[in-house]
């Protein structure tokens, strides 16, 4: 019996074998083009997506991709062994084109800058004027009157009528490390036109006047991490204790509220003024175009990256999907600030970092 | 070789299932796919083996704190699970962060996995060194208080701020034992959050920062009566001084550590009296142990790091992490069970290298109870050539003449008072070095050049040599860590024997037997009566026969 069962099995090996090699190489490898991509960390979720990556097998390809800061991707990631590059922000991607001498770039998705918090900590901010309810129940963040708290090195604990949070540490938005990721630039850039008086820096004189206030607001946190799911995770897992305010992208909260991971209590808020994150893709040779392309033309790409929360090229799929999860969005960001110049957001980003010693 | 074809078969199965609606593949796939896994489901229980299950199987080697041991049991299940192998070497906080600094991880291993990358990120170029950081898990370090003691204090009722605790240390209501900051990330943790805490400021700790707070560190670390180099050993230390008595050393109140070691020493039943865990009302410092892979890591060593973090962070296994290994989970689709308290704030980590290096410089050569040594050194005749220069190499590396990270942390302290007694036939002539508070460079030059004339010859007389240690040591001094280290590369052949030493010993009063002998194995050293001596005394035996004198005296640094 057992003999039978091994000439059987030998016979059977054989054949599998021998199908595997036949066709083996058709079945599994040259049907599918692999194709690497360095992104930023915010969209690691997305492209792990079964659904995206049965969309993108469709079209042939397997995108494997390393998630990494948006900076760190523009300055210090070897992009050599990766066929595209896909930072949150355009200034980083126009750092990598003109890196590399590259003209081609898809902007696929955007997402405004939002700050995560918790209800106590919205009645408190309330309280001193930061944090006020506007229309559809979208809550602003006031950054002018939070700058003022940060100035005076205000604790929390130092907070009128603060009862649910009187922790003895200063009032902070956390931020990732704006040495090396997106979030903390885009941040920057939103702090830096407040600090300014409503007005986009521009000049010595300018860069030179915000820059103290700017630099506290990375510095006093002490250690920051270099991708935005870091903080926003600890928001997520941990919550108030470690982190009663947390920079990230509108995306980012809608996503984690279709995944059902945003407890009662989460609350999202627009600082005002915002800017839009638009998530470019450079391609490094021609599989990563491909890709970019996709993203870009692809409706069901498109509406799957709704799902992630992204402002696609149709708001509809978008606003929809907030609706489904009950996310009070702005619907239409008004109070959009335009980011300083690539040159003087570097400078400012650079002025930063020396403080960093 | 047939399990290996068998894994072939599997893995390209898979890829047949990924491609998906190919028009041409369809009936011949199902064809192949039906027949392989018949063949391997036979093969399977024929053979009882294990065809790699995983995405991408092989072995991912891990440079790990040695607090990450005890995930022992998860890794092996998550082999089993995902195919991916997690093969750990561990190392101290600073010579783990040396190591990666200094480009000495790369290739050899495609990740590292410490409680924390804060401290290594800080220095310039680490972060080119790395790739993907993964948080698996957290744990904050907290205080575990003795029931009876936490009970008086008041602690196990209301939450104390660390000033409170401060304050209970600096009138003696409050003794504790925590790791060296230099070796260990729970004392290092420990040690950021107190001077965070302490500071009063609700910003990151300042480099100016730590001089102003330098008075108020002093009192808390009057508490501190026990120091370790691993958590582990911390642990051992302090069930034996709870269980033996006055006969180990003073006692000892609490710990301070990872919630997780202090739940886990709960569990164990090892202690006569629990520990009330006490979180700190103005907040912690957190391990949150990212699995980070290596910039250099090969694509494969990317997917497994890939496939194995997924799967660590998978619910059920973030539950499994919880009540095995009583760490927090990170998923927060995961509840933290009941009995982790409420997390108090998260204290900042500073953001500059200056005041982190100048706080742990401050912690040794200023703040903590400084150290009080003797090293019982073998010159007999073996000891020539290689083994001396190796001795001599050991010794002069602690006299500040190691400038790497490590090493500037690990020198004789400020304060700490070093006793050389090189023996052969007998013990030869005793020297003892204070270095002073400040300015140390003359005092370590003299511990050099006379480590340097040190010469040869003659049998090994180590026990009485030992014997002599304790009596130059005297009664001890409970405001100094006192320990001794023996070094000999050869069995005992003059003087007294161990059994002589043991009852010598047991005639000592209670502060000289609880002082602890560590004892190196090295060359032809007697193993055996090394470990007997250690246990006797409370040591522990280091290894310097797979690695050179130099690293493991390094490695004792942590003990003193």
């Amino acid at each position: 019996m057992k003999r039978g069962i091994s000439l059987f099995l030998a016979a059977g090996l054989g054949i599998a074998v021998a199908i595997v090699i036949v066709f083996g190489d058709r079945i599994g490898g040259s049907g599918l083009t692999t194709v690497r991509g360095v992104i930023g960390s915010e969209k690691q979720a997305f492209f792990a997506d079964p659904q995206v990556r049965k969309a993108l097998e469709r079209q042939g390809l397997k995108v494997d991709v390393d998630p990494a800061g948006s900076r760190q991707i523009a300055t210090s990631v070897d992009l050599g062994r990766y066929d595209f590059a896909f930072p949150s922000s355009s200034p980083a991607a126009d750092r990598i084109q003109k890196d590399r001498g590259i003209t081609t770039k898809y902007a696929p998705f955007s997402s405004p800058m939002a700050i995560a918090t918790f209800q106590p900590i919205v009645d408190v901010l309330a309280k001193a004027g930061v944090v006020a309810a506007g229309r559809g129940g979208v809550r602003t963040f006031d950054v002018r009157r939070y700058l003022d708290l940060v100035d005076k090195g205000t604790r929390w604990d130092q907070l009128a009528g603060n009862t649910a949070y009187p922790v003895r540490k200063n009032v902070l938005v956390s931020t990732t490390d704006p040495r090396s990721s997106n979030s903390a630039a885009m941040y920057l850039a939103i702090a830096a036109y407040a600090a300014n008086g409503g007005e986009v820096v521009q000049g010595a004189e300018a860069e030179a006047r915000v820059l103290p206030l700017l630099s506290r607001l990375f510095l006093d946190q002490g250690y920051t991490e270099n991708t935005t799911e870091g903080p926003f995770e600890d928001y997520l897992s941990i919550g108030m204790g470690k982190t009663p305010l947390v920079c990230v992208y509108e995306a980012q909260f809608v996503h984690r509220a279709v995944r059902g991971d945003i407890k009662p209590g989460m609350v999202l808020t627009y600082p005002s003024p915002t800017v839009l994150s638009k998530h470019t893709l450079v391609p490094l040779n021609a599989n990563g175009d491909k890709v970019g392309r996709l993203l870009t033309s692809d409706a069901g790409l498109q509406r799957l990256a709704a799902r992630y929360g992204f402002r696609t090229a149709q708001p509809d799929q978008f606003a929809q999907v907030a609706a489904e999860q009950q996310v009070p969005v702005a619907a239409d960001l008004i109070d959009v600030a335009d980011p300083p110049s690539y040159e003087t957001l570097e400078r400012l980003l650079r002025a930063v970092e020396k403080n960093y010693g | 070789m047939t399990q290996t074809r068998g894994d072939l078969v599997v893995v390209r199965t898979r890829r047949t299932r990924g491609t998906g609606a190919r028009a041409w593949a369809g009936p011949l796939r199902a064809v192949a796919a039906a027949v392989t896994a018949a063949v391997l489901l036979l093969a399977a229980a024929c053979q009882g083996g294990d065809d790699g299950k995983g995405d991408a199987p092989g072995v991912l080697r891990v440079l790990a704190g040695s607090e990450l041991a005890d995930l022992g049991p998860i890794l092996a299940q998550a082999e089993r699970d995902t195919g991916v192998r997690v093969q750990m070497d561990y190392a101290g906080t600073l010579d783990g962060v040396q190591r990666i600094l200094e480009g000495k991880v790369d290739r050899r291993y495609d990740a590292i996995w410490f409680s924390s990358n804060r401290y290594l990120s800080l220095h310039p170029g680490a972060q080119s060194r790395l790739g993907t950081a993964v948080k698996t898990m957290s744990s904050p370090v907290v205080l575990g208080v003795r029931a009876s003691v936490a009970s008086r204090l008041g602690w196990d009722t209301k939450r104390p701020t660390w000033s409170d605790i401060a304050e209970a240390a600096a009138e003696r209501k409050f003794t504790y034992g925590m790791t060296n900051p230099a070796a260990s990330n729970s004392g290092f943790s420990a040690l950021v959050a107190v001077a965070a805490a302490l500071s009063g400021d609700g910003a990151a700790l300042q480099t100016g920062t730590v001089d102003e707070i330098a008075p108020r560190l002093e009192s808390f670390f009057t508490g501190q009566i026990l120091t370790a180099g691993s958590s582990g050993w911390l642990s051992d230390s302090y069930v034996r001084r709870v269980t033996q008595g006055a006969a180990a050393g003073p006692q000892v109140d609490g710990l301070v550590n990872y919630e997780s070691v202090l739940l886990s020493l709960n569990e164990s039943r090892r202690l006569p009296e629990r520990l009330t865990l006490v979180h700190p009302a103005d907040g912690v410092i957190s391990a949150d142990y990212p699995l980070t892979s290596l910039a250099d890591a090969s694509g494969d060593a990317r997917e497994r790091h890939r496939v194995l973090t997924d799967y660590l962070r998978r619910p059920d296994v973030q539950r499994r992490i919880m009540t095995q290994v009583h760490r927090r989970p990170v998923n927060p689709q995961v509840r933290p069970e009941a009995r982790f308290a409420e997390m108090p704030p998260e204290l900042p980590f500073p953001a500059r290298l200056d005041a982190v290096d100048a706080l742990i410089g401050a912690y040794f050569d200023r703040i903590r109870r400084p150290a009080r040594t003797a090293y019982v050194l073998d010159v007999s005749g073996s000891m020539k050539g290689d083994r001396l220069a190796g001795l001599k190499a050991a010794l002069t590396a602690l006299t500040g003449a190691d400038a790497s990270l490590a090493g500037r942390f690990q020198r004789f302290h400020n304060r700490e008072e070093v006793t050389l007694i090189p023996f052969s036939d007998a013990p030869r002539e005793t020297r003892s070095f204070v270095i002073p508070e400040a300015d140390p460079t003359a005092e370590l030059a003299r511990v050099r050049s006379y480590t340097q004339s040190l010469g040869v010859g003659g049998n090994t007389a180590v026990y009485s040599s030992v014997q002599r240690a304790y009596e130059v040591l005297g009664r001890g001094d409970d405001d100094r860590f006192t320990s001794i280290v023996l070094m000999s590369d050869g069995e005992n052949n003059r003087g007294i024997a161990l059994v002589d030493f043991r009852s010598w010993l047991a005639a000592q009063p209670a502060e000289v037997r609880r002082v602890p002998v560590f004892p190196v194995l090295f060359g032809e050293a007697a193993t055996g009566e090394m470990g007997e001596l250690a246990s006797l005394t409370g040591g522990r035996t280091f290894d310097a026969r797979s690695q050179s004198l130099e690293a493991v005296f390094k490695e004792i640094r942590g003990y003193q």
